[in-house]
This record gives C-alpha cells, sequence and structure tokens, in this order.
C-alpha cells in the first residue's frame, strides 16, 4: 500500500489569502476524485453490459454488489465478509504490532552501538529486500499452516522498514541535543529513552506506517496456505471456483480498507510528533 | 596562583584535531584559574579556537595535553556541575518548557514535586513564569535562549557555560538578554564563562577578560575588568579605554 496520491496537505498557515485560496482547490480536488471514481465505475459497467468479455471474466457492478450483500449476511466458505475482514485485519495488527516492536528495538541497537550495526545491518536489508512469498514456504515448515506462520509472516515482513527508519532516525540525532542531555546529568539510557528515542519518533511513526502497508499487501500472501477464514484466503478460494465476482469485491474490501487505515496513520503521525518541520 | 578553592583551574592546555593532513592545532599552551562568582568571557576573531576551549571545560571533547578542574575535580567528561548553554537553543522540541528545565533535575532523580518548584524558580528568574506549559517551538528567539539558560542553572551547576548565547539573536534581543545575564550573574553570584566575538558585549557581560589569538588559540589578554557591578557599565569612565584595548588586542590577534 503506498502512499495516498494526493499529498497531506501541510499544517495550514494562519494568513487569510492562503486559506481563500486553499477552500476552492480542496473542494476540486473531492469533485475530480469523486468524478474519476464514478466515472471508472460507469466504464466498468459499460464494458460489463456490452458482454465484450464473458462474465466470469469481467461481472458487472450489479454482480459485485449482490455478492458483496451476499457475503455479508449468508458468507462465503463458511465466513461473513466481516469476518474474513476482521481475521485479515488482526493478523495484521498483531503482525505490525510485533514487527514494529522488535523494529524499534533493533533500530535503536543498530542505530547506537555501531558493533550491532555491522552484525544486523545488512541482515535486516537482506531480509528486506526478499518478497514475503518466498519466505513463506519456510515459515509453513517451520511452524505448520495455522496462524503461527501468517503471524510471522508479517513480523518478518514489517520488522526490517521499522528497524531501517528507527536506524536512520537515531544516526541523526544532533549532537548536541546529546551534549545537551550529557552535561545536564543524563546517563546512557536516559539519553536512549528520553532524547533518542522522541527525537527519532516521526521517523519511527512513518516507518510504522510503511510497516502496516506492507502487512497489509503481506497479509494476502500470508493466507495463500489454509486461509480461510481472511480476505486473501477469501480471494483465493473464490479464485479456484471462478467466483470472478468474490474476487473483485474481495479488491474492493482490502483497497477501501487500506485507504481507510492509512489515513488513520498518516493522523497519528501527525499527532505523535507535532513539533516536525518547526525547530 | 591557581588555588584549590578556584572554581576552574586550566593548566597547560593544548588541544588539536584530526585533519586530513595531519593534526589542526586549535588551542596551544592555555593556563588559566578563575575564581568563583567570577564572569570570564573570551574573545576571539574567528578559528580561535574559544569554542572549543569551551567544549573541554564542558567536557565534550578531551584535550590532547593538559588538565581541567572545576570545582577541585578533574573534568572526565561533560556532568551537571558544569551548565551549558549552547549558541542554538538546543531545547528538547518533544517536552514542555518545564520539561526542558526540570530534565537536569529528572536525570537526578529528584521528586516531581521538588522538580516543579525549582523549574518554576528558575523560570521566573528569566522572565519566562507562566511559560511553563508552552511548546518550545512556540517561542521566539530569545524566549529559547531564556529557556536554555533556566535549564542549564536547573541543577544548580558550579559554572555556567555559554557558546556565543546570543549570536543567533537580533540586536534587540541581544541586547536585553545581555542585560538579564549581568543582572543574573549579579543576583546569583554564579561563576561563569562565555564566548563571544563581540567586544562590546564581552566588556558589558564580563568581570575577567580574556583575548585568544587566531589558531593555535592562545591567550594574549587577560584582563580583570574593574568597572563596578552596575547594572550598565557602559556609562562607567572605564568601559571606553577598556573596549578599545581588548579591540586592538581583538585585532592583533586575528592578524
Amino acid at each position: 500500500m503506498s502512499a495516498p496520491a494526493e499529498a497531506p496537505p501541510a499544517p495550514a498557515a494562519p494568513t487569510a489569502p492562503r486559506r481563500r485560496r486553499e477552500g476552492p482547490s480542496r473542494r476540486r480536488a473531492l469533485g475530480l476524485r469523486v468524478l474519476s471514481v464514478g466515472g471508472l465505475l460507469l466504464l466498468w459497467w459499460a464494458v460489463a453490459r456490452a458482454q465484450v468479455w464473458p462474465p466470469v471474466v469481467l461481472p458487472p457492478p450489479g454482480a459485485v454488489w449482490a455478492q458483496a450483500v451476499a457475503t455479508s449476511t449468508e458468507g462465503y466458505s463458511g465466513h461473513t465478509l466481516g469476518e474474513h475482514l476482521l481475521t485479515s485485519l488482526r493478523r495484521i495488527l498483531v503482525g505490525s504490532a510485533w514487527g514494529t516492536l522488535g523494529g524499534v528495538l533493533l533500530g535503536l541497537l543498530i542505530g547506537l552501538v555501531p558493533a550491532v550495526r555491522a552484525m544486523l545491518g545488512p541482515l535486516v536489508t537482506f531480509v528486506r529486500t526478499l518478497p514475503p512469498l518466498a519466505y513463506l514456504s519456510l515459515l509453513v515448515i517451520w511452524f505448520g499452516i495455522g496462524e503461527e506462520p501468517k503471524i510471522w509472516l508479517l513480523v518478518v515482513a514489517s520488522l526490517p522498514p521499522v528497524a531501517v527508519a528507527t536506524a536512520d532516525a537515531v544516526r541523526g540525532v544532533d549532537p548536541d541535543h546529546l551534549n545537551a542531555a550529557r552535561s545536564l546529568g543524563a546517563r546512557p539510557w536516559q539519553q536512549a529513552l528520553w532524547v533518542v528515542l522522541p527525537h527519532s519518533l516521526p521517523e519511527i511513526s512513518t516507518g510504522v506506517r510503511i510497516a502496516v502497508g506492507v502487512a497489509y499487501t503481506s497479509v494476502v500472501a500470508a493466507e495463500t496456505v489454509n486461509g480461510v477464514p481472511g480476505i486473501g484466503g477469501m480471494i483465493r478460494e473464490a479464485q479456484r471456483f471462478n467466483h470472478t465476482d468474490v474476487v473483485i469485491l474481495g479488491l474492493i474490501v482490502i483497497g477501501l480498507s487500506g485507504l481507510l487505515i492509512d489515513r488513520l496513520l498518516v493522523t497519528l503521525d501527525r499527532t505523535v510528533a507535532p513539533w516536525r518541520g518547526r525547530t | 596562583m591557581p588555588s584549590t578553592d578556584d572554581a576552574l583551574v586550566l593548566t597547560g592546555i593544548g588541544h588539536e584535531y584530526r585533519g586530513g593532513s595531519g593534526p589542526v592545532p586549535a588551542l596551544d599552551g592555555i593556563d588559566l584559574s578563575l575564581a568563583a562568582g567570577e564572569h570570564l568571557v573570551v574573545v576571539g576573531p574567528s578559528g580561535s579556537g574559544k569554542s572549543t576551549l569551551l567544549r573541554l571545560i564542558a567536557g565534550f571533547l578531551r584535550p590532547t595535553r593538559g588538565e581541567i578542574a572545576a570545582g577541585g575535580v578533574p573534568v572526565r567528561g561533560p556532568g551537571p556541575d558544569r551548565g551549558m548553554v549552547f549558541q542554538q537553543p538546543t531545547l528538547f522540541p518533544w517536552l514542555s518548557v518545564r520539561a526542558n528545565v526540570e530534565f537536569g533535575l529528572r536525570t537526578a532523580g529528584v521528586p516531581r514535586e521538588r522538580r516543579r518548584e525549582v523549574a518554576g524558580e528558575r523560570l521566573a528568574q528569566v522572565g519566562l513564569a507562566d511559560a511553563g506549559r508552552m511548546r518550545t517551538y512556540e517561542l521566539s528567539g530569545g524566549m529559547r535562549q531564556r529557556v536554555a539558560i533556566a535549564r542549564a542553572l536547573a541543577p544548580d551547576p558550579g559554572v555556567l557555560l555559554m557558546d556565543e548565547p546570543f549570536g543567533a539573536l537580533d540586536a534587540l534581543t541581544r541586547e536585553r538578554l545581555q542585560d538579564e545575564v549581568r543582572a543574573l550573574w549579579s543576583a546569583t553570584g554564579k561563576t561563569i564563562v562565555s564566548i563571544t566575538h563581540d567586544v562590546d558585549e564581552a566588556v558589558r557581560l564580563g568581570s575577567r577578560l580574556v583575548v585568544l589569538s587566531a589558531r593555535p588559540g592562545r591567550i594574549v589578554l587577560d584582563e580583570t575588568s574593574g568597572l563596578p557591578r552596575s547594572p550598565d557599565p557602559r556609562a562607567e569612565p572605564g568601559f571606553a579605554p577598556l573596549r578599545d584595548r581588548l579591540a586592538s588586542a581583538v585585532r592583533a590577534a586575528a592578524a
């Protein structure tokens, strides 16, 4: 999941002319977005209606909507749409939470201790470049096909970006901030906890946003093996039976909930470090 | 002659930085002892190593040669006995103004009520009694530097070190803060070492004035001010001659 298309608006300057210019342009951007979504739906409907491809390749929007209602009430492969989504979200939450915790700790160590940086830095970069689907097989061999390999996959996928962001932030700490702390009697652990960590919060929070995004894109990979309930498992299952409308429904649900979560994290990002860009 | 009562004693200090083509000398043969309650101002052209001197006293750097003792104890690293005010305020933006001032008390495990009390007193001393709840990024440059002074004073250091504390401020604010530091010094009797390249500022603030030569920095002038501890020494008849002596020493040092 990448950053949303529009850049988050800069904290509005308290000058009146700027606001006046901003209002209509934001409304226009919203209008354009509604227009593009509407246009896409219309195009989809028209192409499906023209029967260019059979419905099993491209079902009409109405059929997907009907599936949305059906899976929400009756369910699909034994679970409702809500259950599938919540199971996946829970995996994302647990996986990226552990990934974030481990990533922050590892990043602090990598950033603060040169020996750890030399030992683990390359390993983190190596794991970071691996696509999650590639090590899923290994995790299945190690942990079986239950819940464990899925969580582990998300942890392994989300930990490196947080670790790298934290390590970079730690190394970017102003030496005179540390000097100030030391001349105020701060011991090494106090410097780490009271200066280095809060200094790194903005970057860590960006790292968390990336980690949740990585976990989000990886959950479908994690659910390719015994993934029901789970939104990825549901898509996988629907693919086996050529239930194209369910596949498309799953994609839309993943995309929309992903957007929502990203908005949430952007808000969190802004509240966690209000001093960002202001010192 | 240095005595053990002196707040600060520097013996045979020399310092070299490692450069690309061998060591770069920054300071050489610095001998200095400062009695408690003095305000030593070190003046020098840029590159005279005056910032290096202050960082050595603060303990951020270890001298290549020589010994520094603060309050009779050899300096081995930074410590709360030597408070530091940087040219850039280096306040912690994630903490409130009051929490910044409390920082040096928190590291020492001072209980919360006592911390609040001390922070309140220090903030009042720098004219910011009502700013405790503000965020540091809401303050002007002058206010930030006041908070930095309050923060450095909170653990009650034996020596207050100030590295061109007003260098980044506009002229009006600088002048106000100079008055305030002078008043603070008179009121608290704190031992202060500060650095400036501004001769007027040096004579206004210092009870003891030292001029360093250009690289490597050596002491070329060491004078006790002799001006009375009045609120504004510029009105004193001794001010202008002293400033002229200092200015010509700095000019000669830069050449």
